[in-house]
């Protein structure tokens, strides 16, 4: 029987899990503290940063346009991608290597490439930029995120069943609306909410294409440009908790592709 | 005729009638890839290839590498491609040496806490990119929380000036934002190494850390190369956290590129960077798949 020692491997997890969450945890902390220029020692606690937030129109936009970013993101990946991942996974097309490669070649390169080869592309269409264009973006960039995951979930999907239903004489229509897609919409949903997630803090792509408007990540950058600016704290506080909101909805959906 | 016979005539008709619905299925994301990534990146290759111009400045639509001998021949460029390949590589080697011990204690050493610890790295890289730079550009800086701890503890005097503005403060920063995609990638990596190796390289003689770096490394090499790969591509495209905490000396490359799209109006010049950028990314990408089939255990 193993005895459960802490040691020097335990002491260094610990020591990698406190490095890692300090500055998150630092950056709650001061966002209700009243000097919040996150210096100790600590002159006492106040909500007052969250009121002036919710109070700046500037960052009620940038929330309200992540937001829409993100959902029609969501929708358009979702719609566009499902299709050819039930194909692939349930398939044995012969060129599903090259396609899967294809799908996953724009997480290959940084946003920056991403972002210019875009703003070249509608400068040259002399498209304005917008939140159009800066959801064009966030699609390209989930595109990959979205396929990997539904792949990895789908690969389990019991092929025997669908050849069951089609003994029964159903059609690929029913087959799709009363067995694939019901036992696959859980897996579906839990990487539409991956790509929300992404989308919600992605800053790289979308600062070269969303012109004059603001997602909240550029409401944070135009604010950091300032030395210290303790209102950050608070937005920064918020998109923490967006994320995590996302995160723990879709926990069961996403942690059990690594099982 | 038989049910075999009429089951295995039916067969490749299902086959052939099924070609049409894949290609049905593949077209919206195959449409949406080609016009929104591969088109626009083979405009920038056409775009590099013209002279370099600026805003208020007629380009010229006649071909030309001006653009890329202008960037090669710059003592500024080169000093900042050396920069980024130093931060970069220095960077995804220190991230993925830091996380392997803590992806073999999640994969190895816990077993219902293994979700919650999944969960929790998940949780830190979707807390926000911007979010976490701008918080460490506090914690580094003179009066941030990291030097007046070691002032308190009598370690220094003065605050250290070099911990904000600087190479290293790029460094301390790419680096962790690296960590948690890090963690995962070698997480997934080590699921299908088998515990039964490192004990039986411990029965063979080989100590603690011996027996796991000797046998799980060459196991997880895929997604070690993979943990290094992604950390340097996305080390090096990185060009906000310069910006907000490089100062003078901590400039990536990626900060041209940028400014030459936005402030200059120089498309040529910044697709010619980026180009040489992406040519870079393929000699790694090529340097790691030879140092991944060296290992290869099948």
């Amino acid at each position: 029987m193993r005895r459960r020692r802490i040691g020097a491997l335990e002491l260094y997890v610990g020591a990698m899990f406190i490095v890692m969450f300090f500055p998150l945890v630092v950056l709650v902390l001061f966002s209700f503290v009243k000097s919040g220029d996150m210096r100790f020692p600590i002159t006492g606690f106040t909500l007052s940063w969250y009121r002036e937030v919710f109070s700046d129109s500037s960052v009620l936009d940038g929330i309200l346009n992540s937001l829409e970013v993100g959902i029609f993101a969501g929708l358009i990946v979702t719609c566009i991608v499902t299709p050819a991942v039930l194909l692939l996974s349930r398939g044995r097309l012969r060129w599903a290597g090259g396609v899967a490669a294809v799908l996953i070649a724009p997480a290959a390169l940084p946003g920056i490439v991403i972002g210019v080869s875009l703003l070249n592309l509608f400068g040259d269409l002399r498209m304005t930029l917008s939140l159009v264009t800066v959801t064009v973006g966030h699609v390209i960039y989930c595109i990959p995120f979205f396929y990997l995951i539904l792949n990895a979930r789908l690969k389990n999907f019991d092929r025997h069943l669908e050849e069951a239903a089609m003994d029964l004489g159903a059609g690929p229509w029913q087959r799709f609306r009363r067995l694939v897609l019901p036992l696959t919409a859980p897996a579906i949903l839990g990487a539409t909410m991956v790509v929300l997630a992404l989308s919600w803090d992605e800053f790289q792509i979308t600062f070269f294409t969303i012109g004059d408007r603001s997602t909240l990540p550029l409401v944070i950058w135009s604010r950091a440009r300032r030395v210290i600016d303790p209102s950050v704290n608070a937005i920064g506080t918020l998109m923490i908790a967006g994320s995590l909101l996302i995160v723990l909805l879709t926990r069961r959906l996403i942690v059990e592709s690594y099982s | 005729m038989s049910l075999a016979a009429s089951l295995a005539a039916e067969a490749p008709a299902r086959g052939r009638r099924r070609r049409p619905y894949a290609l049905l299925a593949l077209l919206p994301v195959g449409a949406v890839i080609c016009l929104g990534f591969v088109v626009p990146l083979a405009m920038l290759v056409v775009q590099s290839f013209h002279a370099p111009h600026g805003f208020g400045l007629l380009p010229s639509s006649a071909f030309s590498v001006s653009s890329y001998t202008q960037v090669l021949s710059s003592s500024v460029y080169r000093t900042l491609a050396l920069n980024t390949l130093e931060i970069a590589g220095f960077g995804t080697l220190l991230t993925t040496v830091m996380t392997f011990p803590v992806a073999y204690f999640i994969r190895f050493r816990l077993k219902r806490a293994q979700n919650l610890a999944l969960l929790l790295t998940l949780v830190l890289l979707f807390a926000g990119y911007i979010v976490k730079v701008y918080t460490w550009r506090v914690i580094l800086g003179n009066y941030g929380v990291l030097n007046s701890i070691l002032t308190s503890l009598g370690v220094i005097h003065h605050p250290l000036g070099i911990l904000l503005f600087s190479k290293l403060a790029v460094f301390i920063v790419v680096t962790y934002l690296s960590l948690p995609v890090a963690i995962l990638i070698l997480v997934g990596a080590l699921q299908n190494a088998d515990p039964a190796l490192v004990e039986s390289a411990r029965d063979l003689g080989a100590g603690g850390v011996r027996a796991v770096v000797s046998v799980l490394v060459p196991v997880a090499m895929p997604g070690i190369v993979a943990s290094l790969a992604y950390g340097f591509v996305a080390i090096a495209g990185d060009y906000v956290t310069p910006q907000l905490v490089g100062g003078p000396s901590g400039q990536m490359i990626g900060v041209s590129v940028y400014d030459q799209f936005v402030n200059v109006g120089n498309p040529p010049g910044g697709s010619a960077l980026t180009l040489l950028m992406l040519l870079v990314f393929v000699v790694v990408y090529g340097l790691l798949r030879l140092l991944e089939r060296r290992f290869d255990t099948r």
